[in-house]
């Protein structure tokens, strides 16, 4: 209710009227898996340095038409996340500005439902520079991947139960192979694995065994 | 997307340009358990690799394969618009997905990634024995001059005659001798005495001093024959003096380097021919067994293997029979070679197959004696006896052609299961010295029994059905989801035989006397018992099988662990080696179809 009443709002006070598909919904049967890499956990003072989208239409995943992009911020990097970031810097360097890159992502997204693991996070750390570009923020539906690992394996446990929601774990349990993490596009294209077999074992009302995961390696670059 | 692993084969094969455009192009799809990815006789859009997961191959209700990751279906599907078999998901399965147009284009760039996608199995063996040829020149460079069969040295001294010389090249059968002149040693060829008498007109007396030269190069036994290729390119030289511990000790031509490239076939029939005794045959089998692991590794096709092992092999019993039988039965004496040597299919050597029909009485004790020292000789030269003892050796395999033919008819009575494996063999001699017309009087003989009699030809068809055709990787699956590792399947009892048997059976029928398989086959089609493609399917999947079956073959010698020789494991091929050997699979199950209803043999 509150989310309508502010998208309500967002879509009276949009800054730039040709944002106005985010507010329409996507293709049915379609949502976008997205993934941000970021400087930081802390979305009012990190800043987002890459980021992917992928679309899944059903249960296929469209890598070949995937979004990808390298952020250079608009703002000379501070020393400090110099510091941090040593590595990354060169990449960054590389990258386009978020001016850029913000209306092709949009557009990309569209109005479909937005997939993530901690989606929300991604989301605020966009909406930091949506707000700024555009004076709105995502109003897109978010499906978050670990809520419904949570349910498929934890909804029936008894109170008391350690929870595990970790990446890996997720991974593992579904036998999903790992890629190369810490990269934009695997860890959207990873998610968005999880997603269509999750969906698939929620539709066909199959469960996670909450038994020891067994771990089989197949590693998809192997 | 660069998850996707383009050191699998096929493509492998790609350029490094042709496999980032690839990468470009890839969709993934998530398969649910039980879901039909591609149905039997249906196109498909994309060719699937799987990534996790598993896919089974459906033939009706029975399943022939699981797929796991990095194997890709259908290739059929995608190229030629119908798949072979049902898809369908066993679990929770992610696939990559290549559309098909990109298949197609990279299918007309190139030829190598072609080669997968093949329809019949023999092209696809022609492209996957052209992979393993890389591998015989560098091998060949690497090899020592010791490995290279180089001729000894013989020293002369500078002072016998020319016409001496020459004699003492013939009869140590070399073209080369070392010449010791005083303190100096020089090198004399054939072809220096030739000059020296024909162009320079020296009389046959002149010392050889004077027509050979003291420029020797020469290399050391240890060097590289790179090494050795290098200097006689460098010294303009066909010819090498070969040293060790500062000694001559022969000398390497050009051709015995050609002979490390491409085996020396052509001088192991003169081994064969000159052998004054059985020791100097002993020297030759070896030479032949040699051969096939060095044929092999240098990616010859199995069929010109096997072609080339079976002539050697025959002129090899043939100069033995010379040698161990009495004149009595030489001259009334056939020696017969059988089962797969007899079918020329044999390359490396398993059991002695070999037995004697006599077209008059010989003197027992001749015959006693022949028997033990031919069955005996090849016992030395390492060919094991035979388990079902079908020799020389074995009086029954050692007899009067009419007291032969009695046997046929007995076993063709019997019926038995041994009694036909024996009838089995028989129908595959080949005759290698003496009067072959003994041979085509006791076929003929054997014919005439079989003919028209539908339940003793049935009987005789029913031992395709000894062992039953693996379904390709359901096992592997479960062992290796266990981690027990995974299993093998045995190439002779799932492929060679039932192809071999069932030919033969259907060559039994018709009267055929051609033994070769693939003879036998095109005589069928010819006949018109086998349809034509199918006929060319099933002598690619007898070469296929025939190609693995070396391949372990030549593994357990090394291993020395014969019991597994006719094993491969599923996890030590390729994806490329896994998808032919599922095609000739499932061209023997056909053929299996084709026999059963045939003879009828769901009645037994």
């Amino acid at each position: 209710m509150k989310r309508w009443v502010r998208n309500l709002f967002y879509r009276a006070t949009l800054g730039d009227r040709d944002y106005r598909f985010l507010f329409a919904p996507g293709p049915p049967d379609e949502v976008v898996v997205l993934d941000c890499e970021t400087t930081g956990l802390n979305p009012r003072t990190d800043e987002v340095i890459a980021v992917a989208a992928i679309v899944i239409r059903g249960n296929h995943i469209m890598t070949s038409k995937a979004y990808r992009a390298v952020i250079r911020s608009d703002r000379d990097p501070t020393s400090e996340s110099i510091k941090i970031h040593r590595l990354r810097a060169h990449d960054v360097a590389q990258g386009r500005p978020m001016h850029e890159v913000l209306p092709e992502l949009l557009r990309f997204i569209g109005g479909r439902p937005i997939v993530g693991y901690y989606v929300d996070f991604d989301v605020r750390m966009l909406d930091k520079y949506i707000l700024r570009y555009i004076e709105a923020k995502l109003p897109n539906p978010r499906i978050e991947v670990s809520e419904i690992y949570f349910a498929l394996k934890y909804g029936d446990a008894p109170p008391g139960t350690v929870l595990d929601l970790r990446f890996q774990s997720i991974l593992a349990d579904l036998s999903i192979p790992s890629l190369a993490q810490h990269d934009a596009f695997n860890d959207a294209l990873m998610t968005g694995m999880m997603y269509v077999q999750l969906m698939d074992m929620r539709k066909r009302g199959s469960r996670i065994s909450r038994g020891r995961a067994v771990r089989q390696d197949a590693p998809i670059g192997a | 997307m660069q998850s996707f692993d383009i050191t699998n084969p096929p493509f492998d094969r790609l350029t490094h340009l042709e496999a980032e455009e690839l990468r470009t192009r890839l969709d993934i799809g998530y398969f649910s358990p039980k879901e039909v990815i591609v149905g039997h006789g249906r196109s498909s859009d994309w060719l699937h690799v799987v990534i996790k997961g598993a896919v089974e191959a459906r033939d009706g209700s029975t399943i022939q394969t699981v797929l796991g990751p990095m194997d890709s279906f259908d290739s059929r599907a995608v190229v030629h618009g119908a798949a072979g078999e049902d898809y369908v998901a066993a679990e929770e399965t992610l696939c990559h997905l290549i559309p098909r147009h990109v298949i197609l284009d990279l299918i007309h760039r190139n030829p190598a990634f072609a080669a997968f996608f093949y329809s019949d199995v023999s092209r696809k063996l022609d492209a996957f024995a052209y992979q393993r040829k890389a591998e015989g020149v560098e091998s060949v460079l690497r090899a020592r001059v010791r490995d290279a069969r180089y001729r000894t040295a013989v020293i002369i001294d500078g002072g016998i005659t020319v016409e001496q010389a020459g004699h003492c090249m013939k009869d140590n059968d070399i073209n080369s001798l070392l010449v010791r002149d005083g303190e100096r040693i020089g090198v004399v060829t054939g072809m220096n005495l030739s000059k020296a008498v024909v162009l320079r007109r020296l009389p046959l007396d002149t010392p050889v001093r004077e027509a050979c030269h003291f420029d020797v190069v020469s290399v050391d036994l240890d060097d590289f024959v790179f090494e050795a290729l290098l200097l006689m390119t460098k010294h303009d030289k066909r010819r090498l003096a070969i040293r060790s511990n500062s000694q001559y000790v022969g000398f390497l031509e050009d051709i015995d380097i050609l002979g490390l490239f491409a085996g020396n076939s052509q001088l192991i029939p003169g081994r064969i021919e000159r052998a004054r005794g059985i020791d100097d045959l002993a020297g030759a089998a070896r030479d032949i067994q040699a051969q096939v692991e060095r044929l092999h590794r240098q990616g010859l096709k199995i069929k010109i293997i096997a072609e080339m092992t079976s002539d050697l092999n025959r002129r090899l019993l043939t100069q033995l029979f010379g040698m161990t039988a009495p004149p009595s039965i030489r001259e009334a004496g056939c020696l017969l070679l059988m089962g797969s040597e007899g079918r020329g299919e044999q390359t490396v050597r398993t059991d002695q197959d070999n037995a004697i029909l006599l077209a008059r009485d010989v003197p027992p004790a001749d015959l006693a004696q022949f028997r033990e020292a031919f069955s005996g000789a090849l016992d030395r030269f390492g060919f094991p006896p035979c388990p079902g003892d079908v020799m020389v050796r074995n009086p029954i395999w050692s007899q009067s052609l009419d007291g032969f033919i009695r046997q046929l008819k007995a076993w063709v009575l019997r019926g038995d299961a041994e009694a036909a494996m024996n009838i089995a063999i028989f129908v595959d001699a080949v005759s290698v010295a003496g009067p072959a017309d003994s041979l085509i009087r006791a076929k003929e003989a054997l014919f005439a029994l079989m003919r028209g009699e539908a339940i003793l030809l049935a009987r005789f068809a029913s031992l395709v059905e000894t062992f039953a055709t693996p379904s390709l990787g359901v096992l592997n699956t479960i062992m290796s989801s266990v981690g027990a590792g995974a299993d093998g399947i045995d190439i002779k009892k799932a492929g060679t035989f039932p192809i071999v048997h069932g030919v033969r059976t259907l060559a039994i029928e018709k009267g055929i006397l051609a033994t070769p398989t693939a003879a036998r086959i095109e005589a069928l089609v010819e006949a018109g018992s086998l349809e034509p493609a199918f006929g060319r399917d099933l002598t690619s999947a007898l070469h296929a099988f025939m190609e693995f079956r070396s391949q372990s073959q030549l593994r357990a010698l090394h291993t020395r662990t014969m019991q597994t020789e006719c094993l491969v494991r599923l996890d030590e091929i390729t994806t490329v080696e896994r998808d032919i050997l599922r095609d000739a699979l499932r061209i023997v199950r056909q053929f299996r179809e084709i026999i059963r209803n045939r003879y009828n043999l769901g009645a037994f």
